[in-house]
Parts: structure tokens; C-alpha cells; sequence
């Protein structure tokens, strides 16, 4: 539980009230355009990525002041909850660096890892396909953790069980998420790795189908985390609290997350990665959470692009160099091409080499669809790990340059796997295995690259 | 001497007190109160949408401009004269499904009005359902959605099953339109009709509502 989670409840029912238009179309953007200005945050169209370490301080230091100055919006009684800067130093100086994730053989401890560390980044794939059938959900599952370089899985969202649609705010949606956690349990025991860490329930979102879920214990403090993430642009409500108190009663790990929409309120990536701070430190306050996962995304619908990376970068170096919590980034792409386009898998090596120079400690739905894409993001994250900033931006620029292949119509698992064996076929293995050649002429290489 | 150009840049810089005091000037002028509004108004709004597309605005400019348009609609369509406006008995029920944005909901609610049919305006964040009661309460003779996030158009879909299930699907004719839709997407979900851009919208409405 956050230091300061009873005081945020108190504040939010004797804090200055403001009308949430106002606070989302004057306070906010007038103090993030002020901070920016005075700390001169500025990003180059032309880098994907942010290495510069006075930078990376200068956005920590205009975060915190962003979160001093605007305070966080609660939704419920429309009045601004503020932290102190004594509360705020308090909040980062009794944050923790570790966390443990799983548990037996499969438990990992996230450290404190700064670009160039030859720990490597952490990777969390997507399992179970975005479906109705609950079988092929726990069959691209077990294709994802079969693999040797998945130290975790994101829990895809499960759309219906049988007939029973997920309906958002009833025992459906309950239902359908300890189904989630059933399969996750069933295909991890059956690859041999039952201590795996299962990210967070993603069938559910209402505090009350995540607290039903963990009530099962089908999902634990071992496994899993229970999301209390921020919402868009320093607003919180009841529900964040409810979850944070909840997850320190039970003793589940917290999962602090926020995604801040690019060209929405904030003018582009410098102010994302400024209010990444600051949704940081407010989580901090109010849910005492270690792991952190950020990214940003576009309001023009997009996860790739020079804009997005360097948002994510800039965020990642400037809470390694300040913060030190586990921090986990976007390892995927996002787009829709297939598993045998030449987008998603330079987009998603891209990503991952983004994340290692950036100090950060893991990246969450890394790989595209099938479990080859994520060993892919594995392997990359594997093979980065000792690059240096400089290193990584040259092949970043590449990989961006790079002529593509047009994208080729999506194809579905049963084209791609072999679901009987669960093994990849020969049209995707060849696809993994072009790409692997490309990286290592790029400069990167894993020793099970066979080529 | 205050120029058509002068209103589009006022609009594209979002500065509605000062839009609002040109157009009044135009006006007076002896502007032709269609052309402030397309050329000054319609025009400044595009500045704005096309640098949003380059990524050179955001959505709060976006919302910016749709006040600043608010601000100078009203003595456009009071300059009209006589005539020109004349009410055709249909009434027309207009929102955003789901989200806050209401500049392209905000010019098709004009140019209705302009076009003569009375126009509810049910304003932003709408669900489904809001849309289908105030369309029975109102006694309406047709919705018009727009429709600008991908959220919005799952729901979109929801309103059409809505009114099939509530068996008034026939009783309003449905049209639809926005950033993110498509007139083969609006055809696949049933929509009656689909407008690329504002003006299209009163188009649609007099064909679909057989006014001559």
C-alpha cells in the first residue's frame, strides 16, 4: 500500500474542486507546456530514441514538478488530490528496486539494470489469441511458453467462454477471467513451467471481477499482479484505491501502469514521457507498487514511429537514472499485418533493442502473434543486452531504413502451427530464420540462430 | 479591412472572442453569410484538421476550434436572410457517440439548421441508448451519429441492433459520419446513409426524408 493512500482519500473529499473540462483543458496542459518550456524538453523527429542523461533528469525533474503542481483529478468528487514535496521525496525514497515474479524454478527478480548491463531485458509474452474459442486460446498459450525465452506471459483477453459473452460489470466477466486463469495454470503445468508469472487478469477490468478472480486463488500473489493503473492524464478514481488497498491486504505485488495518448492533450512525446513520470510517482504515492510498466500510443491509433519510441525511452532512462523500480515496457508492435510481415518483426526488434538502452528491466507483450514472434522478441531482447546507447540508436536507424516486403494477408494459427505437435510450420520457421540472418548482419546475434 | 482570410486564420489559431468579432464585421460588411461560414469558418477548421493529421496539433486544438467555431455560428445563421432558413417540419436527433470530440457533430447541426430541419442536439459522449430515448421522446424523424474514435464504432453497431430489437429501426433513418468511418463500413452495419464531410449530412437528410 502507498504511503499516502489514506491521505489521497482524504483529499479527495476536501481538496480544491475544479470541473474536469477545466482541469483537462486549462490547469494541466497550461503547467505541461510551462514545465516544458523551462526545462527545455525537446525531441528530434529525426531520433527514436532518447540516451541523453541530463535529459532524462530534466523530464524526471519537470514529472515530479508536474504531479506538485497539478496534483492528480479524482473523477468521483471532482476535487484535486495534492502530494507535498516532502510526501512525493518520501513516496521515492521508500520505493523498492526488486521485485520477484513467479515463483519456483520459474521465479525472476527484476534489478536495477542501466543501458549496457549485460542483464538482459525480461520478457513477457502475449498468450492466448484475441478469440472465443477457449482451445485455441490454450493452444497459441502453450506455443508462447513453451518457448526458452519466455520469462512470463500477458494473459490475451478471452472474449466469451462457449456462448457466455465477457459483459463487462457482471459475473460474466468474472467467469470468463477465471477461465483465463484456468488455461493459464493448465498450459503452463503442461509446458513444464507452473511457477511461470502471469502479468495481470486482462479478461477483467472492474475491481470487483479482479478481486472475484484472485479470490480463487486461480491467480495469487505468486503469479500475478492486480493492475491500479492511473488514468489518461493525472486522473484517478475510487477504483484505483479500492484496488490498491486491496493488493496490499492479499499481498499481491502491485502493477503500477500508465499510457499516456500522444497529440490527445499532450503535444507529442516530450510531455508524454513528463506525465509518465508523473502518473509514476502519483501511483507510488497512493499504491506503494514496484513494478512499472509505460508506454505511450498515439491518439492517431499507432505503437511504432520515431514519436512513440522516444516517448517510451525518454520515460525509461529518466526513471532508471532517478527512480530505480523494475520497469516495463511495450515489447510489440501493435499492428494487425500477421505473423509473416516484415513490419512486425523489424517493429518489434526495434522495441526491444529500445527498451535494453534505456536502462529498462523488462518489456510486456513482447512478439506479435505466435509463439516464433515472441522467442524472436526474446532472442533480441537476449542479444541486445551489452549494447550502448549509440550502438543501439545506429541499429534502431537501420532496422527504420530497412526496405520492407509488402505485408502479406494475415494467416491464422491452424496455417501457422502444426496443433497437434504445437510446432511451428515451415512457412513461419523460414520467416524467423530470414530475419535472424538480417540480425546478425546488423551487428546482433544469439546462439541458437542456426543459419 | 477585415478579409474572409483573416476569419480562416482567427479560426485555425482557435481565438474565439476575436473570430466572433470578425465575423460580426463580415457581416456587417455584407458578406454573404454562406460564404463566412465555408470559406472563413468551415476552412479555418480544416487548418486545424489537416495539422492534427501531421501531428502538428492536438485534440484540445481540435476542441479549441470547435468553440471557436460555436462562437461565430450563431451570427452566421442570424444573418440569413428571410426565407432562406425556412423550417421543414423534421426533426433530427444529432450527437457524438462516445466521445468528446464535436466539431464535424457541431457543423452538420448548423448546416441542418441552415438547411431548415430542426436539429436536437444531444452534445458529446453519448451511448446508444441515449441516442434511441430522445429520438422516441423527441418524436424525432431521424439520427445522425457521428462517429470518431474506433470505440464509437462498435457502438454504432450497438445502436442499429438497439433500434432493430426495440422494432423502430424503420422508424428512423440512420446516418453516420466522422474521421474513422468508411461508406463501406457504414453499409456493412446498416446505416441508411454515410457523409464524408458536414455538408454532406443535409443532403442525406432531404433525400432521406423526401423533402423537396
Amino acid at each position: 500500500m502507498g504511503k499516502f493512500l489514506w491521505e489521497a482519500i482524504q483529499r479527495s473529499t476536501t481538496g480544491p474542486l475544479m470541473s474536469e473540462e477545466e482541469f483537462e483543458t486549462e490547469l494541466f496542459p497550461t503547467v505541461l507546456g510551462d514545465l516544458q518550456k523551462k526545462y527545455r524538453i525537446e525531441w528530434d523527429p529525426d531520433e527514436p530514441c532518447m540516451i541523453d542523461p541530463d535529459m532524462a533528469d530534466a523530464i524526471f525533474q519537470a514529472g515530479k514538478e508536474l504531479l506538485l503542481e497539478v496534483g492528480l483529478y479524482c473523477k468521483n468528487t471532482k476535487r484535486i488530490i495534492k502530494f507535498s514535496q516532502e510526501e512525493i521525496e518520501e513516496a521515492i525514497c521508500s520505493a523498492k528496486h526488486e521485485v520477484t515474479l513467479g515463483h519456483g524454478r520459474q521465479a525472476i527478480t527484476l534489478k536495477p539494470r542501466a543501458p549496457g548491463d549485460e542483464q538482459h531485458l525480461y520478457t513477457f509474452f502475449p498468450a492466448g489469441q484475441l478469440t472465443t474459442d477457449v482451445q485455441l486460446y490454450k493452444n497459441h498459450a502453450i506455443t508462447v511458453m513453451q518457448e526458452p525465452t519466455c520469462d512470463g506471459v500477458i494473459p490475451l483477453p478471452l472474449f466469451a467462454v462457449g456462448d457466455m459473452k465477457n459483459i463487462a460489470d457482471t459475473p460474466a466477466s468474472t467467469l470468463v477471467c477465471l477461465t483465463e486463469a484456468r488455461i493459464m495454470n493448465e498450459a503452463a503445468a503442461w509446458v513444464g513451467k507452473p511457477g511461470l508469472f502471469f502479468g495481470i487478469p486482462m479478461s477483467a477490468t472492474t475491481p470487483l471481477a479482479l478481486m472475484s478472480t484472485f479470490a480463487s486463488g486461480l491467480y495469487n500473489k505468486n503469479n500475478c499482479t492486480l493492475p491500479v493503473q492511473i488514468l489518461q492524464d493525472m486522473r484517478v478514481d475510487y477504483d484505483r484505491f479500492n484496488l490498491a488497498f486491496y493488493a496490499e491486504q492479499q499481498g499481491i505485488e502491485p502493477w503500477m501502469s500508465c499510457s499516456p495518448t500522444l497529440y490527445a492533450y499532450l503535444t507529442g512525446p516530450e510531455q508524454g514521457a513528463m506525465e509518465i513520470i508523473a502518473h509514476t510517482l502519483g501511483m507510488l504515492a497512493y499504491s506503494g507498487g514496484t513494478l512499472t510498466q509505460a508506454m505511450s500510443v498515439s491518439v492517431h491509433g499507432t505503437y511504432v514511429g520515431n514519436d512513440i519510441s522516444w516517448c517510451n525511452s525518454a520515460a525509461g532512462l529518466a526513471a532508471e537514472r532517478n527512480l530505480k523500480l523494475p520497469w516495463v515496457s511495450f515489447g510489440m508492435t501493435g499492428n494487425p499485418a500477421g505473423s509473416l510481415s516484415d513490419d512486425n518483426w523489424y517493429d518489434t526488434a526495434a522495441a526491444c533493442i529500445n527498451g535494453c538502452i534505456s536502462g529498462m528491466e523488462a518489456l510486456w507483450l513482447a512478439g506479435g502473434n505466435t509463439g516464433l514472434e515472441a522467442r524472436w522478441a526474446g532472442e533480441i531482447a537476449r542479444a541486445a543486452a551489452t549494447l550502448s546507447p549509440k550502438q543501439g540508436v545506429e541499429i534502431i536507424k537501420k532496422i527504420n531504413a530497412a526496405e520492407r516486403e509488402p505485408n502479406p494477408p494475415a494467416m491464422k494459427l491452424d496455417e501457422l502451427y502444426d496443433l497437434q505437435t504445437l510446432r511451428p510450420k515451415q512457412v513461419l520457421v523460414d520467416h524467423y530464420r530470414k530475419f535472424t540472418r538480417i540480425f546478425r548482419d546488423l551487428g546482433l546475434d544469439y546462439p541458437t540462430w542456426d543459419h | 479591412m477585415a478579409t474572409i482570410a483573416d476569419l480562416r486564420q482567427l479560426v485555425s489559431d482557435t481565438k474565439p472572442e476575436e473570430a466572433a468579432a470578425m465575423t460580426g464585421e463580415l457581416l456587417a460588411a455584407g458578406h454573404a453569410p454562406m460564404e463566412v461560414l465555408e470559406e472563413g469558418v468551415m476552412n479555418g477548421l480544416s487548418d486545424v484538421g489537416d495539422r492534427f493529421a501531421a501531428k502538428k496539433a492536438i485534440v484540445l486544438d481540435l476542441v479549441r476550434a470547435g468553440v471557436t467555431a460555436k462562437a461565430c455560428i450563431p451570427l452566421i445563421q442570424a444573418a440569413f436572410p428571410e426565407g432562406e432558413g425556412a423550417k421543414i417540419d423534421k426533426k433530427i436527433i444529432l450527437g457524438t457517440m462516445l466521445s468528446q470530440h464535436n466539431i464535424g457533430k457541431n457543423l452538420v447541426s448548423t448546416l441542418l439548421s441552415i438547411g431548415g430541419f430542426e436539429v436536437i442536439d444531444i452534445g458529446e459522449k453519448n451511448s446508444p441508448w441515449d441516442f434511441y430515448e430522445t429520438a422516441e421522446k423527441e418524436g424525432a424523424d431521424m439520427i445522425a451519429v457521428s462517429v470518431v474514435f474506433a470505440p464509437a464504432m462498435e457502438k454504432f453497431t450497438e445502436l442499429i441492433d438497439l433500434l432493430k430489437e426495440m422494432k423502430v429501426r424503420d422508424k428512423y433513418p440512420v446516418i453516420v459520419g466522422g474521421a474513422v468511418t468508411s461508406k463501406n463500413w457504414a453499409d456493412s452495419q446498416g446505416a441508411d446513409g454515410w457523409g464524408a464531410q458536414a455538408k454532406d449530412g443535409v443532403a442525406l437528410a432531404r433525400d432521406l426524408l423526401e423533402v423537396a
